[in-house]
């Protein structure tokens, strides 16, 4: 595929992401009013127009920021149209459709109210508001998978398949594994079939989420002390540093420092630099927000890969996402009121 | 009897020069046009990127008319 055209337009678009500079002066508004005004110099201001419309307040730039990360994903998708990169990149788009219907799930199972659902999703997958509605309409889990089935949804198959040992246990983890499970083995049979540099940077990246989900679940396993045995049929199959076996391996030392020893000579050996504090409190928290900055850095770091290739797509997908998480943080935390110690903290400083 | 040797190499100077200022000025074109695209005010600047790989074909032509010289 011809990149030259593509990639110059979107390191255009990523000269107009937040800067670090604006992004500290809307840490530093005192409230919600002077934090939408700020926004509204920024190229959120289209949509934080038309969101004006219908909502206000924290409402206002969420259904904003939403929207404007919606379109700027199809805008990249449009870019590629037709062009083997659309595959590829269609795959990174479809974590969003897994968090949405994982939400819902998540959701009908405690019987939120559907509008609260409905702000926690991000409509940039296949998925689109309208069917994300529709699925939120629904009454119980069954019929949010039975209304993916008669829509010819993929990931229905998955949740069917193992409805029944839902409804046995109870259990939602038993059916986000299985999304999970099904989306990981998804991507990477299409990259593997694909010989091409694209095809081969986007699998480095999904082996990397592969480990971060795994050594997570380890940690979580060790923390509540979870039946070995049982644990293991947690584990995503399909990467190569962390195959079942060193899995299994971290897990048998028993304890998190142990475990966190072992990773020493892996890249995770960050992980040995968390306070011992939280080691000792076994704070899983503090581990796995280290895990999601380290996927992050490493996805925005794909700007400085091959400016001809799907790494410059990659990584304005996670910059931009990382964006909107950002701003996402500062508002909650401004309606909440949140010191600006804690606010920092929220945050996902790439 | 005429050298043909002389003209060729001249042809060749060229010939490559021009091949070689079309590919770089086609992937600069392209990626300039995106560019433009989404930063309009960098129109000026684009031209002048677009226009620099003119300078190995001036060269080949340099180049081949001094090899031309040599004819006469």
């Amino acid at each position: 595929m011809e990149y030259a055209y593509v990639n110059a337009r979107i390191r255009a678009m990523k000269s107009r992401l937040l800067d670090r500079s604006l992004l500290e002066q809307l840490i530093n508004k005192p409230d919600l009013d002077s934090l939408i005004a700020e926004l509204e110099k920024t190229s959120y201001r289209e949509e934080l127009e038309k969101a004006g419309v219908l909502f206000s307040g924290i409402t206002r730039i969420e259904v904003a920021i939403r929207k404007d990360l919606v379109k700027t994903f199809r805008t990249i998708l449009n870019f590629i149209k037709g062009e083997d990169a659309e595959t590829l990149l269609t795959i990174i788009l479809h974590r969003w459709d897994i968090q949405n219907i994982k939400t819902i799930l998540r959701g009908k199972k405690i019987q939120a109210n559907p509008s609260e659902i409905l702000e926690c999703l991000i409509p940039a997958g296949e998925l689109d508001e309208a069917a994300l509605i529709e699925l939120v309409k629904q009454p119980d889990v069954k019929t949010v998978i039975d209304l993916l089935a008669t829509w010819g949804i993929v990931y229905a198959r998955p949740l069917t398949l193992n409805f029944k040992e839902f409804t046995d246990t109870r259990d939602m983890l038993v059916l986000e594994y299985a999304l999970d499970t099904f989306y990981y083995e998804d991507a990477l049979s299409t990259v593997k079939t694909d010989e091409s540099d694209d095809a081969r940077i986007l699998k480095r990246m999904i082996i990397t989420e592969i480990d971060i989900n795994n050594i997570k679940t380890v940690l979580r396993v060790i923390r509540d002390r979870i039946d070995r045995e049982e644990a293991t049929r947690y584990f995503i199959k399909g990467s190569t540093e962390f195959d079942t076996e060193k899995l299994l391996s971290l897990m048998k030392t028993g304890t998190i420092e142990g475990a966190l020893k072992q990773l020493e000579q892996t890249p995770y050996q960050f992980l040995t630099k968390i306070p011992l504090e939280y080691i000792a409190a076994e704070r899983i928290s503090a581990f796995e927000k280290e895990l999601e900055k380290y996927l992050l850095k490493k996805a925005i770091s794909q700007f400085l890969g091959d400016p001809l290739s799907i790494s410059i797509p990659i990584a304005y997908i996670w910059a931009k996402y990382t964006e909107v998480t950002n701003i996402r943080v500062i508002a909650r935390c401004k309606v909440a009121e949140m010191s600006e110690k804690e606010l920092r903290e929220a945050l996902i400083s790439v | 009897m005429v050298d043909f040797g002389i003209p060729i190499g001249a042809g060749i100077a060229f010939g490559l020069g021009a091949l070689g200022t079309g590919i770089a000025q086609s992937k600069i074109g392209a990626a300039g046009a995106g560019t433009i695209a989404e930063k309009p005010e960098t129109f000026g600047l684009m031209i002048i990127l677009v226009a620099i790989p003119e300078t190995l074909v001036i060269l080949g032509f340099v180049v081949a008319s001094m090899i031309m010289i040599m004819l006469v």
